[in-house]
């Protein structure tokens, strides 16, 4: 499917030093601005924040109106934002396949104590447990937002605060882009930092992790990826909600269960439960490209396909998992799972779903980059092709040198 | 003269949707998938914004507009609602825009949003098809506008100046004068609606504002604005108009914050009480700001490096000695950073040489800053305008005024940099200006390199410059193209604050990353740009007779012979970086051999002008040109560096280190090389820059490195995109011939372009010559192939 342009629009690579350039650039020189037209502007970001993490002169910022990536200061043209962007420069499944993505061992576990929350209430308890054992020094997990639908980033450092941002959130954070300044806000001494996330969040996590430029996310020692099949525009969540007739502000917890979304008021009450499909028009429209529901590159997936109700499975990918599982089982009550048909048979349909939107083929054997010129060949002429830049992210910011 | 725009409530529109154009602002998406008033049809808020730098404002261009809503099928006539999901500020922008360009049919905002409409009233999946109407010829209302001459204007004239933005916003800047009334107080949190009526006007009321009172509204990008401006259009206010400009000049030209003698004053007040006291005394904002006194965060928290403005390059010896003892005292790493060994090639104390002439000192603490500007007062020399978006450090020939028959541009470089210094106005342009004057036929001041490059010119027997405009480098470079015209001397400063003053009323304080003025030259063309410069100058403009035949200098490295028994010695300083006490030692031979006088050049080396004749062969067996030669290899005599990530908050790769030392390795790999002695070039023009900024002017070298990260699947690593051949007597950019190399192989990479370059030179042929006839996909094998390789290139 191919896309009309708008009288008007400008065409993608107008900015004006492409133009003035008397200086031919070596091919594959990628900048923000490709960035912005391939993944930003094409509408297909997942707000993982690899980008802003990858910066190496923190020129990535977060849009305030938007919630997604923007210039705060000069591009330097060094092409990591590229690089890392799950939507964009890196092959997430080849990174995956790096990273070892058969699971050495899964359980099915509840928290032992009163925890709330979807999978939160096993990861809650696993990271109150390592906590509270020494294994590490913080976790930065995604908290309460200004409402029920949005979220935010939170390094907890007890088992209160972790109880505090236990739930479920649907929308994006840009969680990895702001993972330091929490740590740089908490006034910890290089501590051992837990992240959970989604998995393009740990997908971001492990490539910086494998691939350092400048110690980045040095204090990430675990992470812990929630199973996700989609995440969620908030303001076109909020939309779809507000035509069903629920107020947002009564709206006290949102949840994805059996395939229905449920909006919950703070009695527990349903204000709404519906079939998610009919959200789709909500859903962040880079998350269809995902194949990684589970997150693969993660320590530790968790998820609550494949155990019993009211327990959570988590599957040790690393022996670093494996340790941290060990370490909180007097908080978790894990019984070892034999069968992960279930699992393995979810990430299939993920798999194959995302075969099915996804412009360029999934190859876990191809080579870990992606061009600018291998992306554009692929996308070009679908209904996900680059969109040309906008100025207010990529020419208007405030610090240069 | 108000432009009239009606507030509708949704009842009244849900009743009479099929007689009416309804506009949905959102975008296509949120249009197709969410849903949408029955019938409306979609004209996104982002068309109908104009992303050009050369807009007037952010109105889009006419015809854009006609299209948009011909193809949207609205008719010139048609009565118009239009909503979006932000509260209808997006909305309102639509209908302004509409307005301006004389819409004949009624104009209507929804009251409340999307959100706000389908809680109530039915909405519609189905797209239906628009059709295309022919909407009539569209014309601007100017009369609605207000530029920033008005809007200075109306400071003084009884105009009531309304500022639409967050109270916050307000707070940290507002035009002198000027009513707060954000375009949110009139919106109603909970609902989205518009406030009830006697509301709205009990606010209008409150900030003093009259129906009969003369109006100017605005914003940052007059988004905002458009909203106040439709409810004060509905409320009857018949005198409003709006600001289309950007607001940032005009707020800095009248804020004492960005005054820069009273930013020095202030922080001279405060700088006792440390860094943290900065922020706290003189606002969060105040880091950017210091670029306009030379000073600038960096990667080490709680220090800063200075910028020394030296106009021509230009030092007596007792300024060079008080800079040399400043670096010693001031420019030390504490022992966390590694005290005296901080750096493992030059130690500590160390200053570098820029390649505008200026002087940058690392690891100041702003406690320190007083006493270094008491010293620099006494001395003649300041920080002040050494950086921020104003004239640069004035470029000119590092030896004017020293040659029998050059016109001495160091008089007009200082009066240049008086003419901008401690004016609001030219404090704040939009982006930083940069002047050369070449006095020589050399092109010493590489006039195809700035905003405005003078070069020698004559008319009618009169001496004078030709003047070129637009120039720059970094990730859009351009060569300055010719104006044509003659300037004479005692003109250069009239026609440089022209050239300010168009690049104020025509550059975009917006669009920060292409707004130099090269752009405004770009989209204009250079006759137009000479037509629109000529309004703005005092004098007459007429074409020179001639230019005398130039030929690019280069560097001014080695002992030269100036007048009479009078030589100059240039020495170099690798990568531009010497140790405090070494330039003291310098200045004392300027004192003992010379005229007492320094000159640093744009290629980061120093000269000794005046040495005289007979004291030449003791002056060269000085200890200190030992280090400093004038007389050194061709990587040494070539390398140029910036700051790079040592320092640097941008730099991607380290530079002045690495360069040093490269250019050591090379010269001893050149010497002990078969290569004949007659063979070698006098220079090879290594030039890097730690990123994509040209702080190193990468475009202009015979091998241009410039900072880029490098990955693959095992490791990340600092990397280099290679140009080759820049020739500034062509002149001539580099070709990027390969992108991101890992640094560490640049080395072995040179080595194998200067063999090929040896073994396959035509006669005198230059390296630059060589590599602009060489292929440059073999270019990039032979930078990437390791010469062991069978087969390789």
């Amino acid at each position: 499917m191919s896309i009309e342009r708008s009288p008007g629009v400008p065409e993608i690579e107008t900015d004006p030093r492409d133009r003035i350039a008397e200086a031919r650039e070596p091919t594959e020189k990628t900048w923000f601005r490709n960035l912005d037209e391939a993944v930003i502007e094409a509408d297909r970001c997942v707000q993982c924040g690899s980008c802003m993490a990858a910066c190496p002169s923190d020129s990535i910022g977060i849009d305030e109106e938007t919630g997604r990536p923007t210039l705060v200061r000069m591009c330097t043209g060094c092409s990591r934002c590229w690089d890392f962007c799950p939507r964009s420069g890196l092959r997430y499944e080849r990174l995956n396949g790096l990273e070892g993505s058969e699971a050495r061992s899964a359980y099915a576990v509840s928290a032992a104590g009163d925890h709330e929350g979807q999978n939160g209430g096993a990861v809650t308890a696993l990271l109150a447990g390592l906590l509270e054992a020494g294994e590490i020094d913080g976790a930065v997990v995604v908290g309460d937002g200004g409402d029920a639908l949005t979220g935010e980033p939170v390094l907890a450092t007890t088992r209160t605060e972790l109880l505090e941002s236990a739930g479920s959130s649907y929308t994006q954070t840009m969680q990895l882009g702001r993972v330091d300044e929490l740590i740089a806000d908490s006034g910890l001494d290089d501590p051992d930092i837990a992240l959970v996330g989604t998995p393009c969040v740990i997908q971001g996590a492990a490539a910086l992790d494998r691939l350092q430029y400048d110690d980045e996310l040095a204090s990430v020692t675990l992470t812990i990826s929630l199973v996700c099949t989609r995440s969620f525009a908030y303001e076109r969540l909020r939309s779809l909600l507000i035509g069903r007739g629920v107020e947002i502000d009564s709206i006290d917890s949102l949840e994805i269960d059996g395939g229905d979304l449920i909006a919950r008021d703070d009695g527990g009450a349903r204000l709404l439960t519906e079939d998610v499909e009919a959200f789709d028009a909500a859903a962040l429209r880079g998350c269809a490209e995902c194949s990684d529901a589970v997150g693969e590159a993660a320590d530790i997936s968790a998820g609550n396909v494949g155990s019993p109700d009211g327990k959570t499975t988590l599957l040790a990918r690393t022996e670093a998992g494996e340790a941290a599982i060990d370490a909180a089982t007097a908080d978790l009550d894990p019984d070892e799972l034999d069968e992960t048909a279930a699992l393995e048979g979810f990430a299939d349909w993920n798999r194959r779903q995302a075969e099915a939107s996804i412009p360029r083929d999934l190859d876990a054997d191809a080579p870990l980059s992606i061009t600018y010129t291998e992306h554009h060949d692929a996308y070009d002429g679908t209904d996900r092709a680059p969109e040309s830049l906008n100025p207010a992210r990529v020419h208007q910011y405030e610090e240069w040198c | 003269m108000t432009l009239d725009i009606s507030i509708a409530d949704p009842s009244w529109v849900d009743d009479r949707r099929d007689g009416l154009a309804v506009v949905d602002a959102r975008d296509r998406r949120d249009y197709e998938t969410l849903g949408h008033v029955p019938g409306a049809v979609n004209v996104p808020f982002e068309s109908i914004r104009d992303s050009g730098s050369d807009a007037a404002g952010h109105l889009p261009d006419p015809e854009a507009v006609r299209e948009l809503l011909s193809a949207a099928g609205i008719e010139h006539d048609d009565p118009v609602v239009a909503y979006d999901n932000r509260r209808g500020v997006e909305a309102a922008r639509l209908l302004v825009t509409m307005a301006v360009y004389g819409h004949e049919g009624p104009l209507y905002l929804l009251d409340g949003d999307f959100d706000a409409w389908q809680r109530a009233y039915r909405t519609e999946q189905s797209v239906p098809d628009p059709g295309v109407s022919r909407y009539g010829s569209v014309s601007l209302r100017a009369s609605a506008l207000a530029d920033r001459a008005d809007v200075e204007a109306a400071m003084g004239n009884g105009t009531t100046l309304v500022d639409t933005r967050t109270a916050s916003e307000y707070e940290s800047a507002h035009v002198p004068g000027a009513v707060h009334l954000g375009w949110e107080a009139f919106v109603d949190p909970e609902t989205g609606r518009l406030k009830p009526e006697a509301e709205r006007r009990a606010i209008l009321e409150d900030r003093g504002l009259d129906p009969d009172d003369p109006i100017v509204l605005y914003c940052n990008t007059a988004r905002r604005l458009s909203h106040t401006y439709a409810v004060l259009s509905a409320h009857g206010y018949g005198h409003v108009r709006f600001h289309e400009g950007d607001l940032t000049g005009l707020i800095r030209e009248h804020s004492p914050d960005w005054d820069p003698k009273q930013l020095y004053e202030g922080v001279r007040e405060v700088a006792s009480e440390g860094y943290d006291a900065l922020a706290e005394e003189l606002g969060e904002d105040v880091f950017g700001r210091l670029h306009l006194i030379g000073l600038y965060t960096v990667r080490q928290d709680g220090y800063f490096m200075l910028r020394t403005k030296v106009p021509g390059g230009r030092l007596t010896a007792e300024q060079a000695k008080t800079v040399g003892r400043i670096t010693e005292e001031f420019a030390t790493a504490p022992e966390r950073h590694g005290g005296t060994e901080q750096n493992p090639v030059f130690g500590d104390g160390f200053l570098d040489v820029t390649t505008r002439q200026g002087i940058q000192l690392h690891w100041i603490r702003i406690e320190d800053m007083p006493e270094i500007w008491d010293r620099y007062e006494s001395v003649g020399l300041t920080t002040i305008q050494a950086s921020g978006n104003t004239l640069r450090n004035v470029v000119t020939c590092p030896t004017a005024g020293r040659i029998a028959g050059e016109t001495d541009v160091n008089a007009i470089a200082e009066e240049l940099a008086d003419a901008f210094e401690g004016s609001r106005r030219y404090a704040n342009l939009p982006r930083k200006f940069k002047i050369g004057l070449s006095g020589c036929q050399e092109n010493c001041a590489r006039a195809e390199l700035q905003d405005l490059g003078f070069v020698p010119a004559t008319r009618d027997g009169e001496e004078g410059f030709a003047v070129k405009v637009g120039g720059g480098l970094s990730d859009g470079p351009r060569a300055a193209t010719d104006l044509g015209i003659f300037v004479a001397p005692d003109e250069v400063v009239d026609l440089s604050l022209a050239a300010a003053d168009l690049f104020i009323d025509h550059g975009s304080y917006l669009d920060t990353a292409v707004n130099r003025l090269k752009y405004v030259v770009d989209e204009w063309g250079t006759e137009r740009f000479r037509e629109e410069l000529r309004s703005y100058a005092p004098f007459e403009f007429e074409p020179y007779d001639r230019t005398p035949s130039s030929d690019y200098r280069g560097d001014h490295v080695g002992i030269h012979h100036e007048t009479g028994d009078r030589y100059y010695a240039g020495c170099t300083l690798p990568t531009g970086r010497i140790g405090g006490g070494d330039l003291i030692e310098f200045a004392d031979l300027a004192d003992r051999y010379g005229d007492g006088e320094l000159r640093t050049t744009a290629n980061q080396n120093l000269v000794v002008p005046g040495v005289r004749g007979d004291t030449l062969e003791s002056f060269l067996g000085e200890s200190v040109l030992d280090e400093y030669s004038p007389t050194p290899g061709p990587f040494s005599r070539g390398i140029v560096t910036c700051t790079g990530r040592e320092f640097c908050k941008y730099g991607v790769v380290e530079t002045k280190s690495r360069g040093h030392r490269w250019a050591r390795e090379l010269d001893s790999w050149l010497e002990s090389s078969d290569v004949p002695d007659a063979a070698v070039p006098d220079a090879v023009r290594i030039h890097m820059s730690g990123c994509s900024a040209s702080c190193a002017q990468p475009q202009i070298a015979d091998i241009g490195l410039r900072g880029e990260a490098y990955r693959d699947e095992t490791r990340s690593s600092q990397a280099v995109d290679i140009g080759l051949g820049g020739d500034l007597g062509q002149p001539r950019f580099v070709e990027w011939v390969s992108g991101r190399v890992p640094v560490e192989d640049v080395p072995d990479a040179t080595k194998r372009l200067l063999r090929r370059f040896f073994e396959e030179r035509r006669a005198d042929e230059s390296f630059a010559t060589w590599t602009d006839r060489t292929d440059a996909d073999r270019l990039d094998r032979i930078v990437r192939t390791d010469r062991a390789v069978a087969g390789a290139d």
